[in-house]
C-alpha cells in the first residue's frame, strides 16, 4: 500500500487541520499569548515610537511630523535631567538600603528555634499592600502637625517642631525612600533567606572546625556564596526601582517643585498637564531604552539568566 | 555556630522588635481607621488608644451611609456634602471584576505558553521566552500614553462603553501579569519529569490529551499560586487604572479621591485601605511557600 492510501484508510474526517494547527505543532500553545503580547504591548509601543516623531502644536493641537523634535528637545529639557538623577538616586539609595536591610534581616530571622516562622510569615505582609495605599499611610505618618513619625523625630529633638519631611524640597526625596524602602525591604529578605537557605553546609563546617569568625565566614563564604541570588535580586528590583511612580505621585506629587520628579511622574505630569502626548511619549521610550540597556549589561556582566 | 545562651535571647528581642517595626505602620493604619476624626487630628500629642473606637469609617466606606447623617447624628456638626463620594463599594466590585477578569485572561493564555516552551523543541522557543520577559522590563508608562489613544479609536474608553472600559483594563493587567505567570508556570512544568509525557504519549494519548489530564493536574499547585499572585498584582496596581479609566475606579485609585482641598478624609482613606489590604493578607498566607519562586519569575526555589 502506498502511503496516501494508508492516510485515506486511517482518516475518516472530513477536513484535517494543516499541521501547524494541530497539538503537535508549538504554535496553538504560543499563539494566545503572543496575540496578547502583540496587540496590548508591541503594537503601543510602536505607535509610541510613531508619536515621538511628531510635534505637537500647542495652539491648534495639530501634529506635524517632525523627526527629531521631540529628541532634540528631551536633551535640552533641564527637567528631564532633573527627573533622570532623581530616578538614578532613587533606585541607587532604596536598592542599597534593601539590599542591606533585606540581608541583615534574613541572618537575623534565618532560625530554626519556634517562633521564627511566624516572624517571617508577619514579614511577608508589606509586600502585598497596594503601593498607593502604602504611601498613603506614609503620608499620613509623616504629616508634619499630627504624624505619628514626624512627631517621633521631633519629639527626639531630630527636626525642628511643625517640620514637614515630605513639604520640604531638601528631604521630599528622603520621605518618599522610607515608604519604599518599608514596602519592598521584605523582598530581599525572601530572596535573602531563599539564598541562605540553599547554600551547601560543607564549607560552613569546615570554616567552623578552622576557628573563623562570623565576621570572616560571612564575608568570605556567605557572600560570594550568594552572588547570583543578589544579582537576580538587584535586577527585578532595580527595573522596578527605575519606573518609580506610586510613591512619588501619591506621597508628594512630584513636589515640592520638581524636587521628587522621577522620569515616570514627569512624563506622567506632561501628559495629564499640556497633554504634549508625543513628548510624554518620547521621555517614557528614553526610560525603556535606559532600562533595556542597563539590564542587558548587568546580565551580562553578571551572568544573570532569569 | 552555637550561640550561647545570652546571645539567644538577645536574637529573639531583636527578630521580634524588627519585625514589630516593620508591623507598626499597618497596626497605626487599622488604628487609626477606627478613630474618630479628633483623635486623629490631634495636634497636642500622638494619640495610641486614648480614644472611643468608632466603625463611622467603615459605615461610610463599606456600607454606604450616608456621612452627613452620621455628622448630625453625632451631633459633630460638619454635615457637609459629598456623601456619596465615600461610598466605595461600586469600587471594590470593579476592583474584584478587573482583577479575576485579569487573572483569568493571563492564566488561560499563559499556560499554554509555558507549556510549549517547557515540553516542546522549536526554532524561536528562545526568542519567545526573551520576548515574554522583555514584557516585564517594559516600564507601563511606555506603552500607556499610546494606549490611551488607541483605546479611544477602538472605542475601549470606559467613558465611552463601560463594558468595553473593563476589557481594556482587564487586558492590559493580564499582559503586565503575562512574564510573571509563563515564567513562573514554565519553572512548575519543569519540576514535572518529561518522562510523564513521553510515558502518556506512548500509551496513545495525543499532545493535548497529556496536558489536559496529565501533566496539568501535576502543576495544580503551581496554576493556583500563579493565579494567586496575578491576582495580587492586580489588585494592587495604580499607574494603568489611573491613566486608563475614569468611571472605573479601582480600590487604590479611589483612596486617592479620598485627598480633598479642604483636607484629606483619614479615617474614611484608612478605612478603605484596611479593607484593600485583607484580601492581599489572605492570598499571600496561601502562597507563601512558592512566594520566592513568583517574585524572582521562577528563577529562584525555596
Amino acid at each position: 500500500m502506498t502511503e496516501a492510501a494508508l492516510k485515506g484508510a486511517g482518516s475518516t474526517r472530513l477536513f484535517v487541520l494543516p499541521r501547524f494547527l494541530t497539538a503537535e505543532h508549538p504554535f496553538p500553545w504560543l499563539f494566545p499569548a503572543a496575540a496578547l503580547m502583540t496587540i496590548f504591548g508591541i503594537y503601543p509601543l510602536v505607535y509610541a515610537i510613531g508619536l515621538s516623531f511628531f510635534k505637537k502644536n500647542a495652539a491648534t493641537r495639530k501634529m506635524v511630523l517632525d523627526f527629531d523634535h521631540n529628541w532634540t528637545k528631551m536633551l535640552y529639557d533641564e527637567r528631564v535631567w532633573n527627573a533622570l538623577f532623581n530616578t538614578l538616586v532613587y533606585t541607587g539609595l532604596a536598592l542599597a538600603f534593601q539590599l542591606v536591610l533585606g540581608m541583615l534581616i534574613a541572618l537575623l530571622l534565618d532560625s530554626e528555634r519556634k517562633g521564627y516562622a511566624l516572624l517571617r510569615a508577619l514579614m511577608t505582609l508589606p509586600l502585598v499592600i497596594p503601593p498607593a495605599v502604602t504611601a498613603m499611610m506614609f503620608l499620613l505618618m509623616l504629616n508634619g502637625s499630627f504624624g505619628v513619625l514626624s512627631r517621633g523625630l521631633i519629639a527626639m529633638g531630630l527636626l525642628p517642631v511643625g517640620f514637614s519631611i515630605l513639604g520640604n524640597a531638601d528631604t521630599a526625596l528622603a520621605g518618599v525612600l522610607l515608604a519604599e524602602i518599608w514596602q519592598w525591604t521584605p523582598f530581599m529578605v525572601l530572596i535573602m533567606m531563599a539564598g541562605l537557605r540553599s547554600l551547601p553546609k560543607e564549607p560552613f563546617e569546615a570554616a567552623a572546625i578552622d576557628g573563623a569568625t562570623a565576621f570572616q565566614v560571612f564575608f568570605k563564604l556567605t557572600l560570594p556564596m550568594m552572588s547570583k541570588v543578589i544579582a537576580i535580586a538587584v535586577l527585578i528590583r532595580g527595573i522596578d526601582l527605575f519606573r518609580a511612580f506610586d510613591y512619588v505621585k501619591v506621597m508628594t506629587d512630584s513636589g515640592p517643585g520638581t524636587a521628587t520628579e522621577t522620569l515616570t511622574s514627569y512624563a506622567g505630569r506632561i501628559y495629564f498637564g499640556n497633554a504634549d502626548f508625543p513628548y510624554a511619549s518620547t521621555i517614557a521610550l528614553m526610560t525603556l531604552i535606559i532600562v533595556i540597556v542597563v539590564s542587558s549589561v548587568f546580565m551580562k556582566i553578571f551572568k544573570v539568566k532569569l | 555556630m552555637e550561640m550561647s545562651r545570652p546571645l539567644k535571647i538577645l536574637r529573639d528581642i531583636t527578630a521580634v522588635f524588627v519585625t514589630a517595626l516593620f508591623m507598626f505602620p499597618i497596626f497605626w493604619w487599622a488604628l487609626t481607621s477606627i478613630k474618630p476624626i479628633s483623635a486623629v487630628f490631634d495636634k497636642d500629642r500622638v494619640n495610641f488608644f486614648d480614644f472611643t473606637p468608632t466603625f463611622i469609617n467603615y459605615g461610610v466606606t463599606l456600607f454606604g451611609q450616608s456621612r452627613s447623617q452620621i455628622a448630625i447624628d453625632e451631633g459633630l456638626g460638619m454635615g457637609v456634602a459629598g456623601a456619596e463620594a465615600y461610598d466605595s463599594r461600586m469600587s471594590i466590585l470593579e476592583s474584584i471584576i478587573v482583577s479575576i477578569g485579569a487573572t483569568t485572561v493571563t492564566m488561560s493564555v499563559a499556560v499554554f505558553a509555558a507549556y510549549a516552551i517547557s515540553r516542546m523543541t522549536f526554532r524561536g522557543r528562545g526568542a519567545y521566552l526573551n520576548w515574554v520577559l522583555g514584557q516585564r522590563f517594559m516600564p507601563p508608562i511606555a506603552i500607556l500614553i499610546p494606549l490611551v489613544s488607541i483605546y479611544k479609536v477602538a472605542g475601549m474608553r470606559d467613558t465611552d462603553n463601560l463594558y468595553m472600559g473593563y476589557l481594556g483594563l482587564m487586558m492590559i493587567y493580564a499582559l503586565m501579569n503575562l512574564p510573571i505567570a509563563v515564567l513562573l508556570m514554565k519553572s512548575f512544568l519543569d519540576d514535572v519529569p518529561k518522562d510523564v509525557d513521553e510515558a502518556a504519549m506512548i500509551d496513545g494519548a495525543t499532545r493535548w490529551q497529556t496536558f489536559c489530564k496529565v501533566v496539568l493536574p501535576m502543576v495544580k499547585g503551581g496554576v493556583a499560586a500563579s493565579a494567586v499572585l496575578c491576582f495580587i498584582f492586580s489588585w494592587t496596581e495604580f499607574l494603568l487604572s489611573l491613566f486608563l479609566t475614569t468611571d472605573i475606579r479601582t480600590v487604590p485609585v479611589k483612596i486617592q479621591t479620598f485627598v480633598t482641598s479642604t483636607g484629606n478624609e483619614w479615617g474614611f482613606i484608612a478605612a478603605l485601605g484596611t479593607t484593600a489590604i485583607i484580601p492581599s493578607f489572605v492570598f499571600i498566607l496561601l502562597v507563601q511557600k512558592h512566594l520566592v519562586r513568583g517574585l524572582t519569575l521562577g528563577s529562584l526555589k525555596e
